[in-house]
């Protein structure tokens, strides 16, 4: 079956993640994050027919589908400046909404929460609450945030037929109008997440909790009584006391593409991203923002398992052919994309801080980037999104009797170079696609995991998740508990692993 | 109670979102109800991947008995055979699903990847990946034809991309509760399988009249020009509504047949194949002659209503 591979591009999109760090005594000396998983989704488009890939991508993440159909269609779209009319751009936003709200609350409460009820927290005073709220499967706070994400991806249902998978973001618009049941059932399943999310997670109305604007408030607010014993008052006080606001920082350069579409100034000819929630790159250190420049994206292949090429390429010019060496300083099927060279984290921190979200800009001015930070961000973004949904919500009702879908000028979609990028669950993602004589050439994915769990570069730096891990001292190395607050406050896909090598002595690869 | 383990090998989770979606039985029911114990799943298990592992060498074994396997994603045989484009802790996944199947009472090839390989197997196939017990819709895959696990039975195949919620958390119930699972010849449970997703697709009525879009976007049939396989596809997707609202053709998304041992098909999914004004595959069991003749009486007989698209889907 052995297979010679050709001289095209292929993916490294989300899959398995193993994490390897290097210990001297007590304290994390190196760090690799290690994609042990390739798919080659590139690959599979290459030679299919151009709205193919709106079938195909979405299968590249269960959790983000959404968000890769979303990229595919704006891809496609911006080849030859395809119009969209507002009614689809406001459908599709609210879809990608209820995906990435769904997505926050999944990856808060089964995902990242369980780790609080790790055995070296059972004598801790807040024990028996955490338990009670966050057994898996059991806690009342994981029983209802399982009946209400899985209640919000009935919005893509309601336009896309299913969650996950579907195609019903065509260039051009969607494949179905709103009507007016629609609005109704969709403000019902918004209003639902947000009586969960007052009742549940804040102890609060909305917009009290989204007017808090500065860390000082905020921790006052956080220990009142109605505040103290919610979701939200339980991680905190607890992550807090645990001292997860005081590690896991890695690069200070926050990157967001800007997050979902203006429906009226995001028109043919596309120049610009033109969000409602806006992007750029946060300056850590200076807390100045800069626009986001697409031409300054590159990838690096030194250190993953791909045929090497000097430097990083843009995507428009990458490959991806797979060269697999296990027995050398090589260790990832994921690339390294780089920023105008920088390392970059992206994911719901780095989206709300280009967005301006008052109190996390506080709390990052304040103490920096941290492990409680970004997933506390999390749980923000998704009540700034609920927000969000109602307005877009209300502007969907002005659309009803406008297109939903202006079929592309003939042959728009046959030749063409597009490029498109959406703020997905865990921050941003791109597609490049080229297409000659009604055929894909070229497809290439930067996926938000790719940015965060990347390798070393060629000038050996390393990827940001590797950065916040290192230096770390853990309390017990024979239960890294800290490692794993760290790496999955980034919401690493489902199947991460804490590989850990060596516990006890240094462990030295040719790295 | 029945123990379940639940592997990803080349995977989207998309199967585990399902999984996740289910309301009637949900998995938290299944569990509360006592007739599923998760020994593992991925996005459930809070002990770290060292518990995984000790599980695995456990039932390898037999020291430890497992009642359902379950595998969502392809089965990834490259790089050159050695499986090492999916590993865990340096072992292929593969040689994983292998010993563990050989000791499980009943194996579930969860979505289309793990059943016939699905969208990654689709050429060229860079991973060089099969489903279990298919390659696509040719019989035998990572397992010959006559594997059979421990209760006797082939890899059950719960065909989708994703799996139908339903349809994954009601196998679990009925091997938990002992019912009796009866298969197709793809190895898809009848229960479940037994209808196509053209029956109950609110646009049947375009369809019997033969008014067709040609764009998408629209409210007639997609059958006859944008590719729609629902008169071919068994599944039951308009029967039992995905999260209990809609189906793709009823939104205006063609029917790709992802339960189907071939999807994707080769070619582009959103054109019908025709020769001269019919499509070359027709709706299951139509022979070309009767479809000729009841297709060009069908238009004539479209009443208005129908004819000018107006009816809401
Ligand atoms: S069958 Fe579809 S949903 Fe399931 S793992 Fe494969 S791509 Fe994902
Ligand atoms: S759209 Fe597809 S499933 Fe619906 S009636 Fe037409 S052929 Fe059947």
């Amino acid at each position: 079956m052995a297979r010679k591979t050709v001289n095209i591009e292929l993916n490294r999109v989300e899959g398995d993640l193993e994490f390897q760090v290097d210990l001297e005594g007590d304290r994390v000396a190196d760090a690799r994050c290690i994609g042990t998983l390739f798919r080659g989704f590139e690959q599979l488009l290459i030679g299919r027919a151009p709205k193919d890939a709106l079938v195909i991508t979405p299968r590249v993440c269960g959790i983000c589908g959404t968000a890769h159909l979303f990229t595919t269609a704006l891809a496609l779209e911006r080849m030859n400046d395809v119009p969209v009319p507002a009614h689809a751009t406001i459908i599709r936003n609210l879809c990608l909404m209820a995906e990435n709200v769904q997505s926050d609350i999944r990856q808060t409460f089964l995902f990242f929460a369980p780790d609080l009820l790790n055995p070296r927290y059972a004598d801790h005073a807040l024990a028996p609450a955490l338990e009670k709220a966050f057994k898996p499967l059991q806690g009342s706070v994981v029983l209802s945030a399982l009946d209400v994400s899985r209640t919000l991806v009935e919005i893509v249902a309601i336009f896309g037929g299913q969650w996950p998978h579907s195609t019903y973001m065509i260039p051009g618009g969607v494949t179905r109008p709103a009507t007016v049941s629609d609005i109704i059932d969709c403000r019902e399943i918004v209003d639902k997440a947000v009586r969960w999310f007052e009742k549940e997670v804040v102890g609060d109305s909305l917009d009290n909790w989204l007017s808090l604007d500065t860390a000082e408030r905020f921790l006052e607010w956080v220990d009142e009584p109605a505040h103290r014993d919610t979701a939200l008052g339980l991680f905190t006080r607890f992550a807090r006391d645990q001292g997860l606001h005081t590690y896991g920082a890695g690069t200070d350069q926050f990157l967001s593409a800007g997050a979902h579409y203006d429906p009226v100034e995001w028109q043919a000819p596309y120049g610009e991203q033109r969000t409602l929630l806006a992007g750029g790159v946060y300056d850590g250190a200076t807390h100045k923002i800069e626009a986001f420049r697409p031409e300054l994206i590159t990838e690096h292949v030194r250190h993953s398992w791909y045929r090497p090429y000097p430097d990083g390429r843009h995507p428009f010019e990458g490959e991806t052919v797979p060269d697999y060496q296990p027995e050398s300083d090589r260790y990832s099927w994921a690339k390294a994309p780089r920023y105008d060279d920088r390392v970059v984290e992206t994911g719901p921190l780095a989206e709300l801080l280009t967005g301006g979200d008052a109190l996390i800009v506080d709390l990052l001015k304040k103490e920096g980037a941290n492990t409680w930070l970004r997933q506390f961000a999390r749980l923000r973004r998704a009540s700034v999104l609920l927000d969000l949904m109602r307005a877009q919500l209300k502007a969907l009702s002005q659309e009803l009797n406008n297109p939903h879908y202006l079929a592309p000028a003939d042959g728009s979609l046959d030749d063409g170079d597009g490029f498109g990028f959406v703020q997905a669950a865990r921050g941003t993602l791109g597609h490049w696609v080229q297409v000659r004589n009604g055929e894909i050439t070229r497809y290439q994915i930067v996926t938000p995991t790719a940015w965060n769990a990347s390798p070393k570069d060629s000038a050996g730096r390393h990827g940001h998740w590797e950065q916040s891990v290192i230096g770390l001292p853990l309390t017990d190395i024979d239960n890294p508990i800290e490692i794993s607050h760290v790496v999955r406050s980034h919401d690493p896909c489902l199947v991460c692993t804490v590989h850990f090598v060596g516990a006890g002595k240094k462990v030295r690869y040719g790295v | 109670m029945a123990t379940m383990l639940w592997l990803q090998t080349g995977a989207c989770s998309g199967d585990t979102m399902s999984l996740l979606n289910a309301h009637g039985p949900s998995l938290e029911s299944l569990v509360a109800n006592g007739d599923i114990q998760v020994l593992w799943h991925p996005s459930i298990s809070t002990e770290p991947t060292s518990h995984l592992a000790k599980l695995i060498e456990q039932i390898e074994k037999g020291e430890r008995e497992l009642d359902i396997l379950c595998v969502e994603g392809s089965l990834i045989t490259g790089p050159y055979g050695t499986g090492m484009f999916d590993s865990f802790r340096g072992r292929a996944k593969i040689d994983i699903v292998r010993a563990l199947a050989g000791q499980a009472q009943a194996v579930l090839a969860v979505g289309s990847c793990a059943a016939f390989g699905g969208i990654p197997a689709a050429p060229p196939n860079p991973t060089d990946c099969t489903g279990m017990q298919f390659t696509r819709d040719t019989a035998g895959g990572m397992f010959d034809t006559a594997w059979r696990s421990k209760s006797g039975m082939p890899v059950i195949n719960l065909g989708g991309c994703p799996t139908h919620p339903l349809t994954i958390t009601r196998t679990l119930a009925m091997l938990a509760q002992g019912l009796p699972v009866e298969l197709d010849a793809h190895n898809r449970p009848t229960a479940f399988f037994n209808q196509m997703v053209h029956q109950g697709c609110t646009r049947n009525e375009y369809h019997e009249y033969d008014v067709e879009d040609t764009e998408l976007g629209g409210r007639a049939c997609m059958f006859f020009n944008l590719g729609c396989q629902g008169p071919t596809t068994m599944a039951n997707c308009n029967s039992e509504l995905w999260n209990q609202r809609s189906s793709k053709t009823r939104a205006g998304v063609p029917c790709f047949g992802c339960t189907s041992p071939n999807f994707p098909k080769n070619g582009d999914l959103f054109r019908t194949e025709k020769m001269g004004e019919v499509p070359v595959t027709l709706p299951l069991g139509v022979s070309r002659g009767h479809y000729m003749a009841y297709k060009n009486l069908a238009q004539a007989a479209a009443p208005m209503r129908v004819r000018d698209k107006k009816m809401d889907t």
